[in-house]
């Protein structure tokens, strides 16, 4: 079953008196629980992309349907709601939100859906533990490294049990290492769970990981890869 | 789908609103500190306004007007003599019933016209009850020479020393008073100099000549005729009660009853202009409150876009971003107001006990019915208003940043570093 249903997505901005396309008749599905790794280089189309798909930005024409629900028919406050049930974001870098510590920064998602305190705050725990942060709950992100800041922001996006989780060049200010146990963290959710990540990177490993390989160049997608 | 509720995930905006002001913590407090000095200021300055007012009020109702006056009807505006009371006997048991009257005097009063042998000045004449006038009114207060007068010694009278050094006349000497008796008539009786009053106010010491009332309604053939019954009440909330009773009960035909603000409304005008400059101030300190709160607002919201947009992107609504905004400006002027108030409320307190001596600008504080002592004074009213203009202040300052923040766009705001 299509989690992602996109059709001949065109975005543009301007940039002084002409327009640069950003997306361009861009079209793909994706199936759920799929592990789907978005490659290209920087300016390809990464980024917009992942935006349109998690409902932050609007495509200029196209079609987009992510999780059965049209993006493109949607109110803001509709698109705020949508996101909140249905997408797990982790980006590139300050992932958290610095006042709070690792268990608020995961249950404050689950706040905003309204679940009662302890039932959060139990769920925070049990996520942190799963991404490997068991007891470090209470530390706030400037007492965490990189690589533990992305992964509370990977229990965050799971926590939510979303329809899809969008992840914008986790990898990129990690180190090698890191970055690896990152990816197979998020490897091994999606096999253990069945939940849908779409990834974009340039980084080789996460490449490497990916069952779906969609590559993008100058705002299309060039190649498109099932590995079975 | 559920909706999400701003009411249900509250409790995280207040956390967050707080900590955040936290993120800074010399900004947060030197802000905060601004505002407490400004509010603690405004306090101080509004209770010493207070303070004056209640003594300007108070000097000037009992200085001459007294509290409440009862007239002849039309007597105020035209100050004939034509139109007395005839016989005040029956009207005093009535006016001394009333719950809060303190002391009761006769008056008579007159413009006329002062001789002595040097030279001639207008004045004017109050017959009053030497022992019951020095209790309502604070004539007696300002004598300074010579002694108050006495209900058996009739020819004698007390001038204001500078009416006596425009007539060149000083203690024992002589003074030939002329006045329109109520047919018309130029009356005129010849009088001692008993004493001499020093007040301050301009009329008193240029104007007053004040003789034994029997003696004045003698010489202007007034019989037991008088011009005005005046009351002094306990406290200044019993003359609107009084007022009102008396209006009730005497023939508004025969009678006016004025208020002392009624009979001069300079004291009351002075009242209001006190009240317009503490608007005036309560209009700067929300224009400081909010430059200075909106400035450090600004630069929190500036520094936190990208925050915002991640908030955004997890499902926050502009709502829940315009909230946390608000309500973190709100505690950080909260911070700097009850910080405020209790140096503020200090500062009254020891001040208030302790009074503050301006001995020195005394010539001029009489002028304005003032004592040389000021004593600020606690107004719950006058503190409702500080509190009042902080929150508008905070309000209003809060509102461009909350506005700001709940317009960003998140893919734009995540593009932030």
């Amino acid at each position: 079953m299509a989690i992602i249903h996109a059709h001949r997505l065109r975005k543009t901005y301007p940039s002084g008196s002409t327009h640069v396309v950003a997306l361009d008749d861009v079209s793909f599905d994706v199936q759920q629980g799929d592990f789907v790794v978005i490659a290209g280089r920087s300016g390809s189309g990464k980024t917009t992309l992942l935006n349109m798909l998690g409902a932050l930005d609007r495509p200029d024409s196209g079609t987009l349907k992510v999780a059965g629900q049209d993006l493109l028919s949607m109110g803001e406050a509709e698109r705020a709601n949508f996101r909140l049930w249905h997408i797990g974001f982790v980006f590139q870098a300050y992932n958290l939100i610095r006042v709070l510590t690792a268990r608020e920064n995961v249950a404050y998602v689950l706040q905003l859906q309204g679940k009662p305190s302890r039932e959060r705050l139990k769920a925070a725990d049990a996520w942190l533990a799963e991404v490997g942060l068991e007891g470090m709950g209470d530390r706030r992100p400037d007492q965490m490294s990189g690589g533990q800041q992305q992964r509370v922001a990977v229990a965050r996006a799971l926590a939510m049990s979303p329809s899809l989780v969008l992840a914008d060049e986790p990898t990129a200010n990690l180190d090698t290492h890191t970055g690896g146990e990152l990816i197979r963290l998020m490897r091994r959710i999606n096999e253990k769970n069945g939940t849908t990540f779409v990834i974009a990177s340039h980084d080789p490993a996460v490449i490497d990981a990916a069952h779906t390989l969609i590559v993008m160049q100058d705002g299309r997608i060039e190649q498109s890869v099932c590995r079975d | 789908m559920s909706e999400v509720s701003l009411a249900r995930s509250w409790g995280i905006y207040a956390v967050l609103g707080w900590r955040n002001l936290w993120l800074h913590p010399l900004r947060t407090f030197l802000t905060a500190s601004a505002l407490a000095v400004g509010i603690a200021a405004l306090i101080f300055l509004s209770a010493m306004d207070d303070g004056w007012m209640q003594q300007i009020k108070r000097n000037f109702a009992l200085t001459v007007t007294g509290h409440i006056q009862i007239h002849a009807r039309g007597f105020e505006q035209t100050q004939r003599l034509r139109q007395h009371i005839q016989n005040p006997a029956p009207l005093m048991p009535l006016v001394r019933a009333q719950d809060g009257v303190k002391e009761v005097v006769l008056r008579v009063r007159a413009s006329g016209l002062a001789s002595s042998a040097g030279a001639n000045a207008g004045v004017l004449v109050f017959g009053v009850e030497p022992e019951a006038e020095a209790r309502l009114s604070r004539l007696s207060d300002f004598l300074v020479s010579g002694s108050w007068l006495r209900s058996d010694v009739q020819h004698e009278v007390l001038l204001g020393d500078g009416l006596a050094d425009r007539l060149q006349v000083g203690l024992g000497d002589k003074v030939v008073l002329m006045a329109a008796a109520p047919d018309g008539e130029i009356a005129s009786e010849v009088f001692r100099v008993r004493g001499l009053l020093h007040s301050g106010v301009l009329d008193i010491d240029d104007l007053f000549v004040i003789a034994p009332l029997p003696k004045v309604q003698q010489w202007l053939g007034l019989g037991q005729g008088v011009t005005d019954i005046v009351i002094r009440v306990t406290d200044d909330d019993r003359v609107t009660p009084v007022w009102n009773s008396l209006r009730s009960l005497l023939d508004g035909d025969s009678f006016e009853v004025l208020r002392w603000n009624d009979i001069d409304p300079m004291a009351e005008q002075w009242a209001e202009f006190a009240d317009v400059y503490t608007w005036i101030i309560l209009l700067i300190v929300i224009v400081v409150v909010l430059a200075e709160v909106l400035n450090t607002m600004l630069m929190s919201m500036h520094e936190r876009v990208r925050e915002f947009g991640l908030m955004m992107a997890l499902g926050a609504r502009a709502g829940h971003i315009f909230v946390m905004i608000l309500w973190e400006t709100i505690v950080l002027v909260a911070l700097g107001a009850v910080a405020g108030f209790v140096l503020g409320g200090v500062l009254v307190f020891w001040f208030g006990r302790e009074g503050i001596d301006l001995t020195r600008f005394a010539v001029a504080f009489s002028f304005m019915y003032m004592d040389p002592v000021v004593y600020p004074r606690f107004e719950w009213s006058s503190m409702a208003r500080i509190i009042g203009a902080s929150l508008v202040g905070a309000l209003m300052a809060g509102i461009l940043p909350a506005l700001r923040a709940a317009r960003l766009v998140p893919a734009r705001a995540l593009r932030e570093l």
